[in-house]
């Protein structure tokens, strides 16, 4: 089924201001008016403020509107039914991990998994790139192929839409009350794939410099000095982890004050001193080179081992936010070259 | 699939505290429904509006109404621990993680080493171990403090060393002036020296501050015990207790859900593990 990108907006705004289908908030991407530079920010949809479904993706990364940096376990906080339009490749793919971590057969964090539960995701084919953008270097797709509800491909003026899910499909049923839907032409989806594949193609291009291959597992193997040299500029101030799709580490709070006991999560980071620290004061990671490797090796071969999947999709959001301008990327391609890993 | 909420909180009420050293105490609880463990696992304990931690109990698995469980004062939670009084409200949830085998030991010579308030998880073992005696060929325990005053569970140590099949010995690093002891002063490791155990198949505990669990492993593979036979009690930042904080990582495992007890191959060549 083909909608006009006019009518798709205009329904999300209607979505919003009538709570259609139920939908309590309608949440799209938004060019950020702070920066000169393209920058896009999820938010409430609201008219007069145009969304930006396509381009690439936000600064935030999905996670957060599913997982939030601080929320009640006990009592559970309570979540809403919503529509979220917009997410990226990276950031579903990043989900997919997130779901892996914190609803198995270990555990459920049941925040978590209700907002997984109340919210619908759109999700976009990228059709432009940043400069931190690498899904390419970690397997991952400029566009969501699975685990989606619905998918827009932008074809002209148009949304070539794919359901993915039952939530998909009822929130079709729900367009198609107030939005006249047509029949594909036929040439859209030769259209789509050479807008995916010339996507790929400047992505491929533009990291051509950072290409390594991806036996990570050398990782744990490189050179100590390497890590002390590459964390000299690391301050340690956790924005990486904070902005990474997939860091998931929490603490836990007790804030009981009355009969019912109350437990709060709040984002942790492991790049913080105190993150591994035992009543005594024995650390396993003191100093700073430590923590920064744990990062690394964490994403490249502990959560390989954990969920069968590294934990990274390539979004670049740790090398924009770094106060200390540490590229990602070479680290990665670098530690991966050293003596001792290359044994 | 897992249903109920993991962070749900036990209600518990402290019944009795025994001062056991100048910074050790053992509070004994009773919790509103009672909570199965098996030894060697832990539990979270709550201080209401202060915070949460992970303590092994030191009573018996085979007692799920009541708990003991011993704590030093070590930090923030464990100091407010140290305020309580009876007839306060505590919390815990669990029983998490993974216990010691006891049921693969039986005909075994079974040897556990616990230094200072690695005491307390062992007394649990201890104990368990106790309720089966007959099960085992015998049961040594070695227990190491800084001094005789830091030395825990006294009151039981005359008990413990009458029954049959039970070797209980005891050392310390130093005497200071004043204090009274005649047992062993020695680190707890040359304690080794004065057992005879074939270390071979035989299981063997080591549960105490980093530094005794380093070189207490050390000295363990010296005598002849195998890696796969020496368990750890591998105490980290347990916070979430479920494997969600990701804080007591070990390389690829969880101190919380795939210990905290470990044989000493699975972990060997993961790095910092004594820090």
């Amino acid at each position: 089924m083909i909608v006009k990108a006019q009518d798709f907006t205009s329904f999300l705004i209607k979505c919003q201001q009538e709570s259609l289908g139920g939908f309590q908030q309608v949440i799209v991407p938004r060019k950020s008016n702070n920066s000169e530079e393209k920058q896009y920010l999820f938010e409430e949809v609201k008219q007069g403020a145009e969304p930006v479904l396509d381009a690439f993706r936000t600064v935030d990364p999905l996670r957060v509107l599913f997982y939030f940096s601080r929320e009640t376990l006990i009592p559970v906080d309570k979540t809403k039914k919503r529509l979220i339009v917009g997410a990226k490749g990276c950031d579903m793919a990043a989900l997919q991990i997130l779901d892996k971590a914190l609803i198995n057969n270990d555990f459920i964090d049941p925040v978590y998994k209700a907002w997984r539960d109340q919210t619908t995701i759109i999700s976009t084919d990228c059709t432009e790139i940043s400069d931190s953008c690498h899904c390419n270097l970690v397997g991952g797709k400029p566009y969501t192929d699975q685990n989606y509800d619905m998918n827009l491909s932008k074809v002209g003026q148009s949304y070539l839409i794919t359901v993915g899910s039952k939530k998909g499909e009822e929130f079709i049923k729900l367009l198609k009350e107030t939005v006249q839907l047509t029949q594909p032409q036929g040439d859209e989806k030769d259209k789509i794939k050479k807008n995916r594949k010339s996507i790929e193609a400047r992505l491929n291009q533009h990291n051509a410099k950072y290409n390594r291959s991806d036996n990570y597992s050398v990782l744990r193997k490189s050179d100590i000095e390497g890590w002390l040299d590459d964390a000299k500029n690391c301050v340690g101030c956790g924005g990486c982890t904070n902005i990474c799709p997939t860091c998931y580490c929490i603490i836990v709070n007790d804030e009981t004050t009355g009969k019912e006991f109350v437990k709060v999560r709040s984002a942790d980071s492991c790049q913080f001193h105190g993150y591994a620290k035992v009543a005594g004061g024995d650390s396993p990671r003191h100093k700073m080179y430590q923590r920064f490797r744990n990062r690394y090796l964490c994403k490249f071969d502990y959560m390989k081992s954990n969920f069968d999947t590294i934990g990274c999709t390539g979004c670049g959001r740790c090398i924009d936010v770094c106060a200390g301008e540490i590229e990602f990327r070479e680290v990665v391609q670098k530690q991966m070259q050293l003596p001792k890993a290359q044994e | 699939m897992a249903q109920t909420n993991p962070y749900e909180v036990t209600a518990a009420e402290i019944y009795e505290i025994i001062e056991e050293s100048p910074t050790i105490r053992t509070i004994r609880v009773k919790p509103e429904k009672s909570i199965p463990f098996k030894t060697g696992q832990f539990i979270e304990l709550t201080v209401p509006n202060i915070g949460e931690g992970p303590f092994t109990p030191s009573s018996s698995h085979n007692i799920a109404d009541e708990m003991d469980i011993t704590i030093m004062k070590t930090g923030f939670v464990t100091d407010h621990v140290h305020k309580t009084n009876v007839g306060d409200r505590i919390g815990i949830r669990g029983p998490y993680g993974t216990n010691y085998p006891i049921n693969d030991w039986k005909g075994k010579d079974v040897l556990i080493m616990g230094g200072g308030v690695g005491m307390a998880p062992t007394r649990s073992l201890f104990l368990s171990l106790l309720d089966q005696v007959d099960d085992f060929r015998s049961i040594t325990f070695l227990a190491g403090a800084r001094t005789p005053m830091d030395m825990i569970y006294k009151q039981q140590i005359d008990g413990w060393r009458k029954i049959d099949k039970v070797n209980f010995l005891r050392s310390v690093d130093r005497v200071p002036e004043g204090e009274a002891w005649d047992e062993e002063v020695c680190l707890i490791t040359k304690l080794l020296n004065k057992i005879n155990i074939d270390p071979k198949g035989n299981p063997v505990v080591v549960c105490g501050p980093p530094i005794m669990m380093k070189f207490g492993t050390m000295d363990l593979i010296k005598y002849g015990y195998e890696d796969c036979n020496i368990y750890l009690s591998m105490e980290k930042k347990m916070y979430c207790g479920i494997g969600h904080c990701r804080h007591c990582v070990i390389g690829e495992y969880y101190a919380c859900k795939d210990g905290p007890v470990f044989t000493y191959d699975t972990i060997k060549n993961e790095e910092s593990i004594w820090e």
